[in-house]
């Protein structure tokens, strides 16, 4: 994302523009409108304009328009953001409080006004603009018969592919059909590779499963591509590399991130940190159950007492339509803050993030125990 | 189950009990202690005098498996009226195999399978509810009795007289029935609702004739014999060296694998290449799913089942291995290899002894034969067995095995010692006497085997089949039975077939009864439905299929405890699927009884009832109603986390 300019009061009203660069930034963009915002863009509407004989002709005309949002939609496999909202700007074609949904597009700029920037909306657009955070990571998790391709963006985890075929066990003489079977299946996976992946954007490629698939796997895919000449494998040998996963399902992306060489790779990212502040919560909620909490209410009981070290929080609790509990959360975090406690904000599309959500959303890490937690009601 | 007053009827069930912390029903009744352990070999007349001399004074249900008292119409626990039929679920095959040939011939079989048992029940539903249920009840206790009390030659023929007698009309029954009848307002009302609410009971399920066995000469009965333990322990060795010395291997292939295996540099895996035939797995010298030989002992068709040591492929152990009726723990007895086995490496995690062990327990399977394995390598000494004897035998313990169906055999697959005939080297026999492998094998008893129950098959695998080049689906039948020309409902998609041919071993064959491994070949359906993970049933009963599920479950030993919203992988039968946990409903005590309700989380060894949802529908039973299709497994991170049984099936809304 690039920040064109910003005119806006610390918690109080302003607007800043700004240019979506990649996919990932759109994200962030979602995070960042929310209903009663008011966004301008350039936008196309098919207008119908009533001719002298009586016919009817339809146009599509581009306009700048601005909207007041009502509602804002996020399609995670398409990338696409769309905004509905009402007309606030005169012109020739849309009268003022007609509905009109724009797109928006990347290297498109927009310009967003709000009545009150908080310290959240900030902290966003800040990360969305900072260029290091950046991993772009594919993942191939794969286990015999069912694989599944991942780009890890920077805030983002987009499932790609997922292939799915039945593999025979071995049986005697058929196990010729095993084989066969496990032939084809590497080569949906290929195909799917070379795809999805483009070597331009992506790092570093990691092939992950449990056993031996992985090099199977490895092993297929460097020789088709020698006989087939895929240059685009051959000369990116390199940035191939293997890692073990438990599974061939997507919860075990988690693991995957988690091992060491894979860690490497990706350490300064945001999915990094996620994936240890999670591994943090689960290992206190093992060794000291009382020193660890989760869901609303046991958290907010936390806060009210200064107890909270780290807090985990997931960023759709933010994009809550109701704006007194969006202002709650907010507060929330800024008391945990203030009182010397670190937060992560896990993006959910991140599997570390799904798994939080999954967890009520919210949880944190303790100073001290609290075992009079266990007896509240959640 | 047993109640609590009476110690079991049957030796065989016996062993259920204990385990049903976790695995049989949940009312533990059955954590009563059985004094009487009985060896499965030497007792077994006198425990069966005494099932002869039990089974007047109890029934058991065909839902729940408790045992009510004779005088009790319906079952205690859960409602379900006196079982119809001649009560297979005890001792199987020796009952089975008292009934003589008149007993009826394939050839007269009536093709009536399909007919849908609900439509008669519709038909005289006009008549008073109570009067009907009155002579329902009737009929199955009358049958029932006349099962139990017959003597053993007359039992068949008694059996057949009640089909006729239920064909026909209840009218002669109408006196008892009235008397029965006043029982039956006991009953209340609510619970004749119930039980009329439900449109498929398999207790309303007709057995046909042919489904029953007929003693045949020199058929023997089969027995699935699952293979586990640690990786490198010399799983498949031990079962490529049982073929070879069993004659099941020619001398052709053994002198191959021998020169391949010699041309690797791995000499010492010539016999278990027998069993991994793919390139990749000998290339690495690991099984990496389960393979499965046939032999014979002089009493049963054995299906080997030799399953994957390695920890990545416990998945795969576990959808190939659950159809075991009973298993070989194989044990490394070599210094470090054995403690990896039970402490995994570095001591960090848990070894796939334990957890195979407590995974084939969990399986249902009861009797275990625990070969310690390379007793060659550690010079046959006494002190190291007894060693492994103690530290395994007090984990086993814990797992619930019975001391008595143990089974402890120091052996070496590599040195020809023990396996099929008593050791010659001096070292073992100095100190050892008992079982050599075979015998103990030999020495197993048969699991019960429902065949008066709807069929259900659960498709482990989808082969194409060496005689025919169609389409198979191969599987264990957990109950009922099939022939040729049996329309069979092909669950998760719901699908007619029928079944155009039966083969056993490449061998085809006619009628397949529950216990048999066998290869269906089926007519009428796309081979892009027959799917591994899916279920042959009986059209008239056809398995749910839900992604919404209330489990009971065991935690394992888990260092990240179990949170809502848990992502596990969930095994049940041969389907593995991604699933969360969505509720923790309650924690349970040693008893049973839900001690808290809403907890925040499950730790290791606690007992609880959670619900899953699964990404995808699976073909799912109550445990109550069937158990193969109601154990469950739950996986995190290359471990089980939980092993448990399906309480409930919530439906397939809930998302």
């Amino acid at each position: 994302m690039k920040l064109v300019y910003r005119n806006l009061v610390r918690n109080g009203p302003g607007s800043v523009k700004l240019v979506p660069e990649e996919e990932d930034d759109l994200w962030h963009a979602y995070n960042l409108i929310v209903p009663g915002d008011s966004l301008k863009a350039v936008t196309v509407r098919k207008v119908l304009r009533e001719m002298a004989s009586g016919g009817r002709d339809a146009e599509r005309v581009k306009l700048n328009l601005e909207i007041i949002v009502e509602s804002v939609d996020y399609d995670k496999e398409g990338s696409v953001l769309r905004v509905r909202g009402k007309n606030i700007t005169e012109n020739d074609h849309v009268k003022i409080g007609q509905f009109h949904t724009m797109e928006l597009e990347l290297k498109r700029h927009f310009i967003l006004t709000k009545d009150v920037w908080d310290w959240l909306a900030l902290d966003t657009i800040q990360q969305a603009c900072d260029p290091t955070a950046s991993a772009d990571l594919a993942v191939i998790l794969m286990q015999e018969g069912l694989a599944h391709l991942f780009l890890i963006g920077r805030s983002v985890t987009v499932t790609r592919a997922r292939i799915e075929t039945s593999i025979p066990r071995k049986h005697g003489p058929a196990i010729a059909g095993y084989e066969s079977a496990l032939n084809k299946f590497f080569e949906h996976v290929l195909q799917a590779l070379l795809k999805h992946i483009d070597f331009e954007v992506v790092q570093c490629v990691v092939i992950a499963s449990p056993g031996f698939t992985k090099d199977q796997f490895r092993d297929y895919m460097h020789l088709e591509a020698a006989r087939r000449d895929l240059r685009k494998i051959i000369e990116n040998r390199s940035r191939i590399i293997l890692a073990h996963a438990p599974s061939g399902y997507k919860h075990s992306l988690k693991e995957v991130l988690d091992s060491p060489s894979v860690m490497t790779l990706i350490k300064d990212t945001k999915a990094a940190q996620e994936v240890q502040a999670l591994k943090d919560f689960f290992n206190m909620l093992t060794n000291d159950s009382a020193r660890a909490c989760y869901g609303p209410k046991h958290v907010e009981i936390a806060n009210d007492r200064l107890a909270i070290q780290t807090l985990l929080i997931t960023d759709n609790l933010f994009r809550n339509s109701d704006i007194a509990t969006r202002q709650n959360y907010v507060r929330l975090v800024e008391s945990v803050k203030k009182f010397g406690g670190t937060v992560h904000i896990f993006s959910s599309m991140h599997v570390s993030g799904e798994q939080l959500a999954q967890l009520t959303g919210i949880a944190a890490i303790l100073r001290f125990p609290l075992p009079d937690l266990e007896d509240i009601e959640m | 189950m047993p109640r609590k007053v009476v110690s079991g009827p049957d030796y065989d069930d016996g062993y259920d009990d204990d385990y049903d912390e976790y695995d049989d029903d949940y009312d533990d009744y059955g954590e009563t202690g059985h004094s009487d352990v009985q060896h499965p070999v030497k007792e077994e007349k006198v425990s069966l005098k005494k099932s002869s001399s039990t089974v007047s004074v109890l029934w058991r249900c065909s839902m729940c498996m408790f045992d009510n008292h004779e005088n009790m119409v319906y079952c205690e626990m859960c409602g379900v009226f006196r079982e119809s039929f001649m009560k297979s679920a005890k001792d199987g095959s020796i009952k089975v195999s008292r009934i003589p040939s008149d007993f009826g011939t394939p050839s007269m079989l009536k093709s009536d399978s399909t007919k849908m048992p609900v439509k008669t029940r519709t038909t005289d539903f006009g008549g008073d509810p109570e009067t009907k249920n009155a002579t329902i009840s009737h009929d199955k206790v009358n049958s029932t009795q006349s099962a139990s009390v017959g003597s053993s030659s007359s039992a068949g023929k008694k059996l057949k007289e009640d089909q006729s007698s239920r064909a026909g009309s209840s009218t002669q029954n109408e006196d008892v029935s009235q008397k029965l009848s006043s029982d039956i307002r006991n009953l209340g009302l609510e619970k004749n609702e119930v039980d009329i609410a439900k449109p498929y009971l398999p207790e309303e399920y007709k057995p046909e004739k042919w489904m029953f066995a007929v003693e045949e000469s020199g058929v023997l009965s089969q027995l699935n014999l699952a293979i586990v333990g640690h990786v490198d322990s010399g799983k498949s060795t031990l079962s490529g060296r049982l073929l070879h010395l069993l004659g099941r291997i020619s001398k052709k292939d053994m002198h191959k694998n021998e020169k391949e295996a010699k041309e690797k540099g791995k000499g010492s895996f010539a016999y278990a290449w027998a069993m991994d035939e793919s390139s990749e797995e000998r290339e690495r010298g690991v099984t990496m799913t389960v393979a499965v030989a046939y032999l014979e002992t002089k009493k049963y068709r054995v299906v080997l089942l030799d399953s994957p040591g390695h920890k990545d492929f416990v998945p795969n152990m576990i959808s190939g291995a659950t159809q075991a009726d009973a298993a070989i723990l194989v044990v490394d007895a070599c210094t470090g290899s054995f403690e990896a086995g039970m402490d995994g490496e570095g001591g960090k995690s848990v070894g796939q002894t334990k957890e195979h062990a407590q995974l084939i327990r969990s399986f249902g399977v009861e009797q275990l034969i625990v070969a310690v394995n390379k007793m060659d390598a550690i010079g046959y000494s006494k002190e190291r067995f007894e060693f492994i004897k103690v530290q395994l035998g007090s984990f086993l313990r814990s797992c619930n095995f019975k001391d008595s169906s143990v089974i402890w055999i120091p052996l070496s697959a590599v040195g020809n010692q023990n396996l099929i005939k008593i050791p010659s080297d001096v070292r073992l026999t100095s100190w050892y006497q008992g079982f050599c492998l075979l015998d103990a094998i030999d020495s197993l008893q048969l699991p019960s085997r429902d065949v008066s129950k709807p069929l259900i098959l659960p498709i482990c695998d989808v082969i194409k089949s060496q005689s025919t080049g169609q389409l198979a689906a191969f599987g264990k039948l957990e109950t009922g039975a099939i022939q040729n020309g049996s329309k069979v409902l092909v669950s998760p998609c719901g699908e007619v077939a029928t079944v155009k041919t039966i083969e056993r071993d490449s061998n085809s064959c006619e009628i397949a009864r529950a216990g048999d491994n066998v290869a269906v070949c089926l007519q009428g359906i796309d081979g892009s439905k027959l799917i591994p993970g899916g279920v042959l049933c009986n059209p008239g009963f056809p398995v749910p299929v839900s992604n919404y599920l209330e489990l009971r479950v065991l935690v394992l030993d888990v260092t990240i405890p179990i949170l809502i919203g848990y992502q596990v992988e969930f095994h049940i039968h041969h389907v593995k699927e991604a699933a969360r946990v969505t509720k923790i409903v309650a924690l349970l005590d040693k008893a049973g009884k839900p001690s808290k309700t809403a907890p925040r989380f499950l730790k290791s060894k606690q007992n609880a009832v959670v619900q899953v949802t699964l990404d995808a529908p699976v073909c799912v039973q109550e445990f109550s109603k069937c158990r193969a299709l109601g154990r469950a497994f739950l996986r995190s991170s290359g471990s089980t986390i939980a092993v448990g049984v399906v309480m409930r099936v919530l439906g397939q809304d809930h998302n």
